[in-house]
């Protein structure tokens, strides 16, 4: 008996030195491997979203949560001192007091920030435009707020004097190394070992969120000509992107990077706060004024009908009628048939199919105004199904010559579209307990201007490069912990 | 070989993390021998079998004893190679019991102990703050019983548990900026207790018990949005008043445990103890906070909040010895090792939970009608996988623990 008691114990003692308590790898022990990739000079190129704009400016706070300051920052663990300089404005606000008023106070306002009613509100500026390059003044962010995928390589981009005729952007001109120079130019002259390209967002952002008042430019390659708020042709900016990728390879015959493609606008809160059909709630009473005050116009439409002016499903599309559910918002809309020779305007109310930008909100909460009902929602405040189909169109193009040239020059592709997609969905993106959504304030991920990501948003964008970094070039970055940037700041 | 392992034992001078938040700190004495139950030498009986009571020496007994838990969990992620731990406070179970023979057959006694509990501190901005920040779960079962003996060798005793418990429940509400607190002081619950021991001969005690579970019925629970701007709180979104204050019910099951355990004495001297637990912890599958106005939840009806748990029965084996170095001094060893009641892929932050393994010790000495008991245990979690897809929460854990018991027991006549 003795010996069997002993024996059991003997058992125990045993089962505890084989039983691991301890982590099997500790992550502090971890080293983290570069893989094929060099990351030692390690440089981003793009637009706003590589620059870390959000709140509708660019201020220190979000610069120091760029998506590829984190980055940097994760390829240092592997070693190396990798430095990783951004052109830092001069202040937290943001904007530029100077050119703001140039504007006539309508652009480059300070960041926005939450009201005690919860609306976004712009900051006054926080101080002039500051020159910070020049000559051999190089930063390894390159990202340029507004900057088109043919403005990387347009000479003057970054030029004082251009600015007036609007040939310029003041956020290059800050830290452009000459009047003369290209955005690609100052990004190859650091002959990256590493790269990443995040461009073509605004080449159909602007048309977008202009309620598609531009030109769908498809078939000109002569961007010289284009407007500010058209959609670029897809060949123009797949030559950039090749050109871009070509030219840092000349640079850095070892030059390795990744490369995003562009989110689906339909992806984003300015695109997606305000419901197709926002009129609810109208009483019995609302609803009979509305509909004798429109009875007017909807018999004139008839009258275009039997002229034959209109089709029927024009006529259709264009009666206006509201009842007590939900009623789309009367909107003015250029791609109509024009009938203002017989004193009609071109008004519909939205379908589902309709996508109502969030400037519009207040305009419809607003009882005087009394938007989307009394009066008719302006053609730029409004991305209609034919417009948004176009800006589809453009994306999807722009993706596939992305992809395609990610494949032939070896580079890791980024899916941000799929990724915003996915927090797009009404069960969004969880992360240790968090669920983010694309909801405009509360989502968690996106910024007050409801385009660009908050802090949260671009640690989710770091991870997803880093995703496909590692598995393009076989290294073992690290992810970002999403939850501990910062996300919008409630008053 | 014996003296090795006494030595190593007392040197590991140990304790463990229970499954779940179940804290099996009932007795000092028992503890030593790695919580075995079959010992009826005095009161601290009354809580592991009503029947035992019937078999105490002594005409009257007191038990009384506590505990100091340490205890520390960590979690890495591979995902970001960040890692984070707790900061919990020491715990101090308790526990006190008497027992009382009315006539030579009828016994009564009470026992009052603090059998669930757990507070778990993360720092409030670790990666899973929106989890939770710190937990705090405290219960008192008050234990009236009595007990009949049959005969010489048998008994039966029943209990009613009367429960009173706590929750206080801090978490980062990330997406609106602030915190959340849970909190109710005031939960209550009901169960019971029946038990049979058995000495069919003067060597060897036997011990079946069964505890019912205890639904702790939060009714005035109180959920304190911190930090979060007015025009979100009494907004539809939310819903709550503009002190961010909202009523909450909840029930949480303290769940119900068999228990089979023997004991065997070898020699006048030297006994040896086995016990078999098994707890029902199936029964908490999921938690449900069933807020008044906030629109928080999860469901169709937006103020409940159900949260999967997904817990499972769990198994503990113990085994324990005692040996009577002198008349008044005895010396303890045990080990037993408890089960985890979830998979790696249930694993939750606010009730950390591994398989374990403990090793326990302890002495207890004699002062003629006093003894006092020490005992030490250590705990040795194992290590698990985190692969938690409700809350997309992946990494590892770890824990340790030790726990450290000073009991006394006065058998008056």
């Amino acid at each position: 008996m003795k010996k069997i008691i002993l024996s059991a114990f003997a058992i125990s003692a045993l089962t505890l030195v084989s039983c691991n308590t301890d982590f099997e790898r500790d992550v502090n022990n971890m080293t983290v491997s570069t893989g094929k990739a060099d990351f030692s000079k390690f440089v981003s190129v793009g637009n706003s979203l590589t620059s870390g704009f959000r709140d509708g400016a660019l201020y220190l706070d979000g610069q120091n949560e760029s998506f590829p300051s984190m980055i940097a920052k994760q390829m240092g663990l592997a070693g190396g001192t990798q430095t990783f300089t951004q052109p830092l404005m001069p202040n937290n606000v943001g904007g530029f007091k100077d050119l703001f008023a140039a504007s006539g106070n309508t652009e480059f306002y300070g960041k926005l920030t939450l009201s005690p009613t919860l609306s976004p509100t712009p900051s006054a500026p926080g101080a002039n435009l500051d020159v910070i390059g020049g000559t051999g003044k190089y930063f390894n962010n390159m990202g340029v707020p507004g900057a088109k995928s043919f403005h990387l390589v347009t000479p003057g981009y970054g030029s004082a004097a251009n600015l007036a005729v609007g040939k310029a952007n003041p956020y290059f001109v800050r830290f452009a190394t000459s009047a003369t120079t290209t955005v690609l130019a100052d990004a190859a002259a650091q002959k990256p070992s590493f790269y990443t390209l995040w461009i073509g967002n605004n080449d159909v952002l602007s048309y977008a969120t202009s309620g598609g008042s531009g030109v769908d430019r498809k078939g000109n390659l002569d961007p010289s000509t284009y407007g500010s708020n058209d959609i670029s042709d897809p060949n123009v900016v797949a030559n950039v992107i090749k050109t871009v990728i070509t030219s840092l390879k000349t640079a850095n015959a070892n030059s390795k990077g990744a490369i995003a493609n562009i989110p689906y606008v339909t992806s984003i809160p300015y695109f997606t706060t305000v419901p197709a059909k926002p009129i609810t709630g109208l009483s019995a009473t609302q609803i009979t004024q509305l509909n004798a005050a429109y009875a007017a116009y909807n018999a004139g439409l008839g009258q275009a009908k039997t002229a034959n002016l209109i089709s029927e499903a024009e006529f259709n599309q264009r009666r206006i009628n509201f009842n007590s559910g939900f009623n789309g918002a009367v909107i003015v809309d250029k791609d109509l048939t024009n009938l203002s020779g017989l004193g009609l305007p071109s008004l519909r109310q939205t379908t589902a199919n309709d996508l109502i930008l969030l400037p519009a909100l207040t305009l419809l909460r607003d009882t005087t105004i009394k938007g989307g009902t009394a009066t008719p929602l302006a053609d730029k405040y409004v991305l209609s199904e034919k417009e948004a189909a176009k800006v589809i169109a453009a994306t999807d193009a722009y993706n596939a010559s992305i992809s395609s040239l990610a494949t032939a020059y070896g580079l890791a592709l980024v899916d941000a579209n799929g990724k915003m997609k996915e927090l797009g969905r009404a069960a969004g993106i969880q992360y240790n307990g968090v669920k983010y959504t694309a909801s405009f304030v509360t989502g968690g991920a996106f910024s007050l201007d409801g385009v660009h990501p908050n802090g949260r948003g671009y640690a989710l964008i770091a991870n997803t490069f880093i995703d496909a970094i590692n598995k393009t070039y076989g290294s073992t970055l690290p992810w970002v912990d999403i939850n501990a940037y910062s996300g919008v700041t409630f008053p | 070989m014996k003296r090795i392992l006494i030595t190593t034992a007392l040197l590991a001078g140990v304790f463990s993390y229970a499954g779940g938040f179940r804290v099996s700190l009932q007795g000092v004495k028992q503890l030593a021998m790695a919580h075995t139950s079959a010992h009826t030498e005095d009161a601290s009986i009354a809580f592991f079998n009503p029947a035992g009571i019937s078999f105490i020496p002594n005409k009257l007994s007191v038990a009384v004893g506590g505990f100091g838990a340490i205890s520390e969990v960590e979690y890495q992620s591979l995902e970001t190679l960040q890692s984070y731990k707790t900061e919990n406070p020491v715990g101090t179970p308790l526990y006190a019991a008497i027992a009382y023979k009315v006539t030579n057959n009828v016994s009564v006694g009470l026992s009052v102990t603090t059998p669930f509990g757990s507070t778990v501190k993360w720092a409030d901005d670790w990666t899973g703050r929106e989890v939770v920040q710190k937990m705090e779960l405290k219960s008192f079962y008050f234990q009236p019983m009595v007990s009949y003996k049959f005969n010489d060798w048998a008994s039966i005793g029943v209990s009613y548990i009367y429960a009173k418990g706590m929750v206080d429940w801090d978490k980062a509400v990330t997406n609106l900026g602030g915190t959340l607190n849970i909190n109710d002081e005031k939960a209550t619950g009901s169960g019971f207790g029946v038990g049979f021991y058995l000495k069919p001969s003067s060597n060897l005690d036997l011990s079946i018990a069964y505890r019912s579970a205890v639904i702790m019925k939060a009714e005035n629970g109180v959920a304190t949005f911190t930090g979060v701007p007015e025009a979100v709180l009494t907004s539809p979104q939310l819903n709550v008043g503009a002190d961010g204050q909202d009523a909450f019910t909840a029930e949480l099951p303290l769940v119900d445990e068999y228990t089979i355990g023997l004991t065997y004495k070898i020699t006048p001297k030297w006994l040896v103890s086995a016990d078999f637990n098994y707890h029902g912890w199936e029964r908490y599958s999921k938690l449900t906070l069933d807020f008044e106005n906030a629109q928080v939840g999860n469901q169709a009806d937006k103020t409940v909040l159900v949260s999967p748990k997904n817990f499972k029965n769990a198994k503990t084996f113990r085994i324990g010895t005692q040996y009577m170095l002198t008349d008044k001094l005895a010396g303890r060893l045990g080990y037993y090792f408890d089960e985890s009641p979830y998979e790696d892929k249930y694993f939750i932050p606010e009730t950390p939970s591994f398989d374990a393994s403990v090793v326990t010790a302890g002495l207890g000495y004699k002062f003629g009608k006093l003894g006092v008991d020490l005992a030490a245990a250590l705990s040795f979690p194992q290590a698990r996988q985190v692969d938690n897809a409700y809350l997309n929460f992946k990494g590892q854990a770890k824990a340790k623990a030790m726990y450290l018991g000073l009991g006394f027991t006065y058998n008056a006549f």
